[in-house]
C-alpha cells in the first residue's frame, strides 16, 4: 500500500517537474547547465550534505521526540482551541467534494512538487546562491521545526473535533495516511512544517521573480494553497499556519545571512570558479 | 494587655500622653485589625475549574466527542472546563498511574462478571496505581458488599450483587455512560469460524478454520501499542486485545462468560480451596518446563512485584483484583498445587484466568527500575516497566519479530498442548499470525477489502459502520461487548468526593442522546457498569436513566433546573458561575 502510494507520488511529481523545466527553466539555461553542472554541484555540495545529515537525524529523532515531548509535557491544544476555536469550522463550511479533491492533491502532490522543483530550477542558474539559500532554508526549517515539536505537544483540529472537522483527506483517500504517518506524528502540529516549507519556497520565488517570473506566478499561489489545505483538511490550526509563516520568514532571513557570510563552499573548495555576487 | 499597662508611670506627662494616645490607637486598631482579619482571612471561593483528561480522535474518536459534550454541559452550569488530550499511553498513565486528573473520559475494560467492581472500587486500592480503584473512591458499605459477593455463590451472590449495584448507582463513583457495539470487518473467503468465540479473546482466533493453503493470519490493528510493548502487566499499553493471551497461557480460559480448563487439566473447588492439576509436559517458548512453581510464582508476583513477604508495597497495575482473591498457595509436586482463596467458586475460578509467567524470566525483574540520575517512584519495579520483548510464555503462539508502529509477528508454538491428539481444545489455525499496525478504521477496512488483511482486530470506530459494504468475501462481525464508556471522577480532589455532586454531574449527561449522536446509534446507554445478565430490573434501561435521569430532553439540558438542583445540594452560584471550595 505504502509502496504504491510512493510510486504514484514519484511519477506525478516527476511529470510536473518535467513540465516545469519546459515552461519555467527553458532551453538556454539547460544548455548552460550541461556545461557548468560540475561546478554548480561542487558549490552546492556542502549544504546538500548538511541537509541530508539533518534529514537523516530528523527521521531518527522523530522516533524519540514524542517520548521527550510527553516528558516535557507542554500541551497547547486546549489553549489554541480556546483562542481560535471556530475558524477551522468556518473554513470547512465551504467544503465540497471537488475542493476536497483539489486540496488533498495540493497537500500531497502540490507540496512535494513545490519543494522539489525549485531545487531543479535553481540548479539551472549559473549563480548558485539561490540554490544554496534554498537548501539552507530547508535545513533551518527542519532543525527549528524539530526543536519546536520537541517542546510543544499539540493535536490538530481533526483530533479535537472529529465530527465537525472531517479529516477530509484521510477518510476520502485513506491510503494517504500510510504516507503521512511515515513523516508526521499527530502531536506535531505546531508549527505547520507544510506551511513553513511552502512559504519558504514562496518567499524565495518572490525574490527570484526577475529570473523566474513564471515560477513566481506558480509558486506563490501554490504555497498559499498548501497553507490553506492544511487548515481545510483539518490537519492544522490557523495558529500553526501563522507560526509556520513566521518560521519561514526567520529561515529565509537567516539563510540569506548565513549564505552571504559564511560560505561553506569557500571553505571546502578553494577552486570554486564562481564569483559570489548578489544574484539579482 | 495593651502597651499602656506596662508603660512606666514616672515619665514626663507629655510623653505619657503620647504613650496613652498610642495605646488608645493600638487598642482601636487591634480591634479593627481583628475585624479585618476575620473578614479578609475567609478565603475567597473561586469558580470551579476542572480538566477532563481524554484521548484525541486518533486514539478514541468517540471519547473526545463525549468529553466535549460533557464539557459543554458542565460549562452550561457554570463550571470552567479545559480538555487535556493525551496519547493512548499518556492518557492511561495520567489516569491510572499518576491520578493526575479531575475528570476522565474513556473506555473501561469492564468484564463479564460483576467481580470486576471489586478491583475498580475497593477502598483498599485507593492509594495504588493501576486499574485498581483509579478513582480514589472509598465507601465502607460498598467495600463490604464487594467482599460479600466474592464469598457467595448462586442466588445469594446474585442478591448481593443487586444490592451492590444499587448502592453504586446511588453513589456514582463513576458514571457509566454506554456500551459501544463491537464490530470488526473480516474476510470470510480465507477463514471460517469468525464469531465462534469472542475476537478479543484467544479463542476467537484459535477457533478459526483456515481455507486450504492459508498459512498466515493477517490483522489490521488500529492501535500501535502492541508493537511497542508486550508486557502483560503494563497497564498503559494494554487494551482489549487478544495477542498476549495467545503468547501467555492461563490456567483457565473464558468462553461466553464460562470458565473452562486451559493450562490446568482440571480442578476441584472445596470450601475456599482449589486443587489444580497442570497438563503434563508443557513448556515455555524457551524450552523450560512449566511447573507448578511457576504458577505459584505468578500469583506472588501479581500481589507484589517486589516479591516481598508483606503484601502490597508495589502491586502491578493489572490483575490486582483477581490475584488478591488468592490467600495462599501450596505446591504439592511438579504439576499439582492448592490455592487457598477468600472467594466462592464463581470468583475463585476467575482467578485462574491470569497469565502464567515463567519464574526464571521474571524473578530478576522484581528489582526497582532505575534510570541514572532520576529519582524513580517507590514501587516501580522492572516487572511493570520492562517492554518485555521478546515475551516468553507457554501459549499457542510465540514471538517472532516486531517493528515499532509497523507490526508484531507471532509464529505457531509447535509444542503447545492444544496440538496433542488427546486434547480437545482448539489449536493454532495457522503458522504465522501477523498484527499489522494501521492507524485508521477507514484504511484498515481498505486493507481487508483489498485482501491485504483478514480482520480489523480492534473494534471499528462507529462512524465508518454505515459506509462499510461487505461483498461476498467479506463480512461485518458483531460481538457482544462488556467494555463501557465512563466518566471517571477523581475523588481525591474536591468536590468529587461529594456523592451529591457526582450524582448531579451524572444527571447532566443525556446518555441516550450520546449513544445516538456520538456513537451513531451503535451503542446502548446504560445505568450500571455490568453486563445485561447481571443488571437488576430496577436498573435496567427503560428509555431513560433509572438511577440518574437527565435534566432535560433530547440532548437539551434544562439549565435552570440543573442549577436549582446544584443550589439545593448546597453549592453556591455567583455571577452565573459555580463556586466550590477546593
Amino acid at each position: 500500500m505504502l509502496v504504491q502510494v510512493l510510486v504514484q507520488l514519484a511519477v506525478v511529481v516527476s511529470l510536473l517537474t518535467l513540465l516545469g523545466i519546459g515552461v519555467v527553466v527553458g532551453r538556454y539555461r539547460l544548455r548552460d547547465t550541461r556545461r557548468e553542472w560540475l561546478a554548480r554541484l561542487r558549490a552546492a555540495t556542502p549544504i546538500t550534505v548538511v541537509l541530508a545529515v539533518v534529514l537523516l537525524a530528523n527521521s531518527v529523532a522523530r522516533q524519540v521526540v514524542p517520548d521527550l515531548s510527553w516528558m516535557i509535557g507542554w500541551n497547547l491544544t486546549w489553549a489554541i482551541y480556546d483562542i481560535e476555536g471556530q475558524f477551522i469550522l468556518w473554513l470547512q463550511s465551504y467544503e465540497t467534494p471537488a475542493l476536497t479533491a483539489v486540496f488533498s492533491f495540493v497537500y500531497i502532490y502540490g507540496y512535494v512538487f513545490l519543494l522539489v522543483f525549485p531545487v531543479v530550477a535553481y540548479f539551472a542558474l549559473s549563480n548558485t546562491r539561490p540554490l544554496r539559500e534554498l537548501l539552507t532554508a530547508y535545513t533551518l526549517n527542519y532543525v527549528l521545526g524539530l526543536v519546536l515539536y520537541t517542546f510543544v505537544i499539540a493535536y490538530g483540529p481533526r483530533n479535537m473535533m472529529p465530527e465537525l472537522v472531517d479529516a477530509l483527506m484521510y477518510d476520502t483517500y485513506p491510503r494517504y495516511q500510510h504516507l503521512t504517518r511515515q513523516v508526521n506524528r499527530n502531536t506535531n502540529v505546531f508549527p505547520s512544517l507544510h506551511t513553513s516549507l511552502a512559504a519558504t519556497v514562496g518567499v524565495l520565488a518572490y525574490q527570484t521573480r526577475d529570473v523566474y517570473p513564471r515560477w513566481a506566478i506558480v509558486a506563490i499561489p501554490l504555497a498559499i494553497s498548501v497553507a490553506i489545505s492544511t487548515m481545510y483538511l483539518g490537519i492544522h490550526w490557523a495558529i500553526d499556519v501563522v507560526a509556520g509563516i513566521v518560521l519561514a520568514y526567520v529561515c529565509v532571513k537567516l539563510a540569506g545571512v548565513l549564505v552571504g557570510r559564511w560560505s561553506l563552499a569557500d571553505r571546502f573548495d578553494v577552486r570554486n570558479p564562481l564569483p559570489f555576487s548578489r544574484w539579482r | 494587655m495593651t502597651e499602656a499597662d506596662t508603660a512606666p508611670t514616672d515619665r514626663p506627662r507629655s510623653r505619657r500622653s503620647v504613650l496613652a494616645g498610642a495605646a488608645g490607637l493600638a487598642v482601636a486598631t487591634s480591634g479593627c485589625v481583628r475585624q479585618v482579619r476575620t473578614v479578609v482571612n475567609r478565603e475567597d471561593v473561586d469558580q470551579l475549574s476542572v480538566t477532563i483528561v481524554t484521548r484525541p480522535a486518533d486514539g478514541d474518536r468517540e471519547g473526545i466527542r463525549l468529553a466535549r459534550a460533557i464539557a459543554d454541559v458542565l460549562e452550561a452550569v457554570g463550571v470552567d472546563v479545559a480538555i487535556d488530550m493525551r496519547s493512548n499511553e499518556e492518557y492511561l498513565r495520567a489516569v491510572l498511574i499518576n491520578h493526575e486528573f479531575d475528570l476522565s473520559v474513556g473506555v473501561h475494560p469492564g468484564g463479564t462478571d460483576p467481580d470486576v467492581l471489586y478491583e475498580a472500587l475497593h477502598s483498599r486500592y485507593a492509594e495504588e496505581s493501576g486499574w485498581q480503584n483509579p478513582f480514589g473512591y472509598a465507601n465502607m458499605q460498598v467495600d463490604e458488599l464487594l467482599e460479600d459477593q466474592r464469598r457467595a455463590d448462586g442466588d445469594e451472590r446474585e442478591a448481593i450483587v443487586a444490592d451492590l449495584l444499587e448502592t453504586v448507582a446511588r453513589e456514582q463513583p463513576f458514571v457509566p455512560i454506554c456500551v459501544p457495539e463491537e464490530h470488526r470487518f473480516v474476510r470470510t473467503d480465507r477463514f471460517d469460524g469468525w464469531g465462534e468465540a469472542h475476537p478479543a479473546t484467544r479463542l476467537g482466533y484459535l477457533e478459526l478454520e483456515p481455507g486450504s493453503d492459508v498459512e498466515r493470519l493477517r490483522t489490521a490493528h488500529t492501535d500501535a501499542r502492541p508493537s511497542e510493548n508486550l508486557n502483560p502487566l503494563t497497564a498503559e499499553y494494554r487494551d482489549d486485545e487478544p495477542f498476549l493471551e495467545l503468547v501467555y497461557d492461563s490456567l483457565a480460559t473464558e468462553r461466553d462468560g464460562e470458565i473452562e480448563p486451559w493450562l490446568a487439566e482440571d480442578w476441584t473447588y472445596d470450601d475456599g480451596t482449589l486443587r489444580v492439576r497442570l497438563r503434563e509436559d508443557c513448556r515455555f517458548h524457551d524450552d523450560e518446563p512449566v511447573r507448578a512453581e511457576d504458577v505459584a510464582f505468578t500469583y506472588r508476583l501479581l500481589q507484589d512485584t517486589e516479591l516481598e513477604d508483606e503484601e502490597g508495597t508495589s502491586p502491578p497495575p493489572r490483575y490486582r483484583g483477581l490475584a488478591a482473591a488468592v490467600d495462599a498457595i501450596d505446591v504439592d509436586d511438579e504439576l499439582e498445587l492448592e490455592l487457598e482463596l477468600d472467594a466462592g467458586e464463581a470468583v475463585a475460578e476467575r482467578a485462574l484466568t491470569v497469565p502464567i509467567l515463567p519464574e526464571h524470566v521474571w524473578t530478576e525483574r522484581a528489582e526497582s527500575a532505575t534510570v541514572p540520575g532520576v529519582r524513580v517512584a517507590q514501587g516501580t519495579t522492572e516487572a511493570i516497566t520492562t517492554d518485555n520483548v521478546p515475551p516468553i510464555g507457554s501459549g499457542p503462539f510465540r514471538f517472532e519479530s516486531r517493528t515499532e508502529r509497523e507490526h508484531l509477528t507471532l509464529e505457531r508454538f509447535d509444542d503447545h498442548f492444544t496440538r496433542r491428539e488427546d486434547v480437545a481444545l482448539p489449536e493454532p489455525p495457522v503458522e504465522e499470525f501477523r498484527v499489522g499496525i494501521d492507524p485508521r478504521s477507514t484504511s484498515a477496512i481498505e486493507l481487508v477489502t483489498g485482501d491485504d488483511a483478514d480482520v480489523t482486530s480492534a473494534p471499528l470506530e462507529t462512524y465508518v459502520l454505515d459506509d462499510v459494504e461487505p461483498d461476498p468475501e467479506t463480512a461485518i462481525l458483531e460481538s457482544p461487548s462488556w467494555r463501557f464508556y465512563h466518566l471517571g471522577f477523581n475523588a481525591r480532589r474536591a468536590p468529587f468526593a461529594n456523592p451529591r455532586f457526582r450524582r448531579l454531574v451524572a444527571r447532566l449527561i443525556d446518555k441516550a442522546w450520546i449513544a445516538e449522536d456520538v456513537f451513531d446509534g451503535y451503542a446502548a446507554p446504560t445505568a450500571t457498569p455490568v453486563t445485561e445478565e447481571w443488571t437488576p430490573a430496577e436498573l435496567a434501561w427503560d428509555g431513560q436513566d433509572p438511577a440518574t435521569p437527565f435534566f432535560g430532553t433530547d440532548g437539551d439540558l434544562d439549565v435552570a433546573a440543573a442549577v436549582d438542583a446544584f443550589e439545593d445540594a448546597g453549592f453556591n452560584y455567583d455571577d452565573g458561575t459555580l463556586r466550590v471550595r477546593r
